[in-house]
């Protein structure tokens, strides 16, 4: 027996959405939640703001970015990424890590309707960048994670190399501010 | 009874890998599918090459011609699923594979040196098809790119 054809209202699709950014470097694409991102500029208009770091231990990160009495590093998307090619013109400004990552170009707002675990074989560092990956518009993404920029360890790692330097680099942002 | 009928004995699935043809165990093996995208994304992993689509499940793309031939395979639509335990949980992967898969029965003569990932071989009209230790190609690959890695860094 066949069910009786419009029998009610077609059953909702309660599925968990989340907005995201779409983003590019290179020849891909990657998505990221967008509430993980507080701001995004391009990077001729960040101006002054950015300060070139003398020593790095990690060699994606050279400069950190003042906002809003807020110093971030400046994560290179490419070379977090291990890509050969980029023309970085974006920088997204994250919220939950002192991290602001340079990226080519946004592709677009979408919103994003399932995420899937990475499949188990893949065992590398994509574990830490991604959140898992997803299905927008009939192609397969990468979900990346907001924290993966910047493991703990490399946090610690740049902090110890430039003792107090996020702090300070916020504080004269806020004195210049007031100034 | 013929060999080909006794269900006791072993099958085998012989694929094109570029222009050699090897053999896994039916048992690892199950499907053949024909998918038209690849979708790759940066990753660290040896051996994988992106991941397809298959009924709304993503299965990461595990190119053995990096291991078989020493070099990635040729460009293809066709896949080989396979069954793989990874932690304790089974995981469906996708091989590419140059054109059809035959499905034989035989006697597989086992490899005399079982460190590398040459389980055995079988015997086809003469011809003598490699049989490979899934697992063990992985880990192969996985070793050549992490000593090739190191000399990099040095």
């Amino acid at each position: 027996m066949t069910p009786p054809a419009n029998s009610g209202p077609a059953p909702r699709d309660t599925r968990p959405r989340e907005q995201v950014v779409v983003f590019s470097i290179g020849e891909f694409s990657f998505a990221i939640s967008a509430p993980s991102v507080q701001e995004i500029r391009r990077t001729d208009s960040l101006g002054g703001a950015v300060v070139e770091l003398d020593r790095s231990a990690l060699r994606k990160v050279r400069h950190i970015v003042e906002r809003d009495e807020r110093s971030y590093y400046v994560v290179s998307g490419y070379e977090h990424f291990h890509l050969s090619v980029s023309r970085p013109t974006t920088v997204l400004i994250l919220r939950d890590a002192p991290v602001a990552v340079l990226v080519d170009r946004i592709e677009e707002m979408a919103e994003m309707r399932v995420l899937l675990h990475l499949p188990r074989s893949f065992c590398g560092e994509e574990r830490i960048w991604y959140r898992g990956l997803t299905v927008l518009g009939r192609k397969v993404l990468p979900v990346a994670d907001s924290c993966g920029f910047l493991t703990a360890a490399e946090l610690q790692q740049l902090e110890e190399q430039n003792p107090g330097l996020l702090q300070t680099a916020a504080t004269s942002a806020h004195e210049r501010q007031r100034g | 009874m013929s060999v080909a009928d006794n269900p006791n004995v072993p099958s085998f699935l012989v694929l094109h890998l570029g222009t050699r043809r090897v053999a896994l165990s039916r048992e690892e093996v199950a499907e053949l599918i024909a998918s038209p995208l690849l979708y790759s994304f940066p990753h660290t992993t040896p051996l994988i090459t992106g991941v397809v689509m298959r009924r709304g499940r993503i299965l990461p793309v595990l190119d053995l011609g990096h291991c078989v031939l020493g070099e990635p395979s040729p460009a293809t639509r066709f896949f080989l699923v396979v069954e793989r335990k990874i932690s304790g949980a089974t995981e469906k992967c996708a091989i590419p594979v140059q054109g059809g898969c035959e499905l034989v029965t035989g006697i597989m003569t086992p490899e005399a040196d079982q460190s590398g990932f040459v389980a055995g071989w079988l015997d086809l009209n003469g011809e003598q098809i490699e049989v490979l230790d899934l697992e063990k190609a992985i880990a192969t690959a996985t070793r050549g790119y992490t000593a090739s890695a190191a000399e990099v860094t040095v």
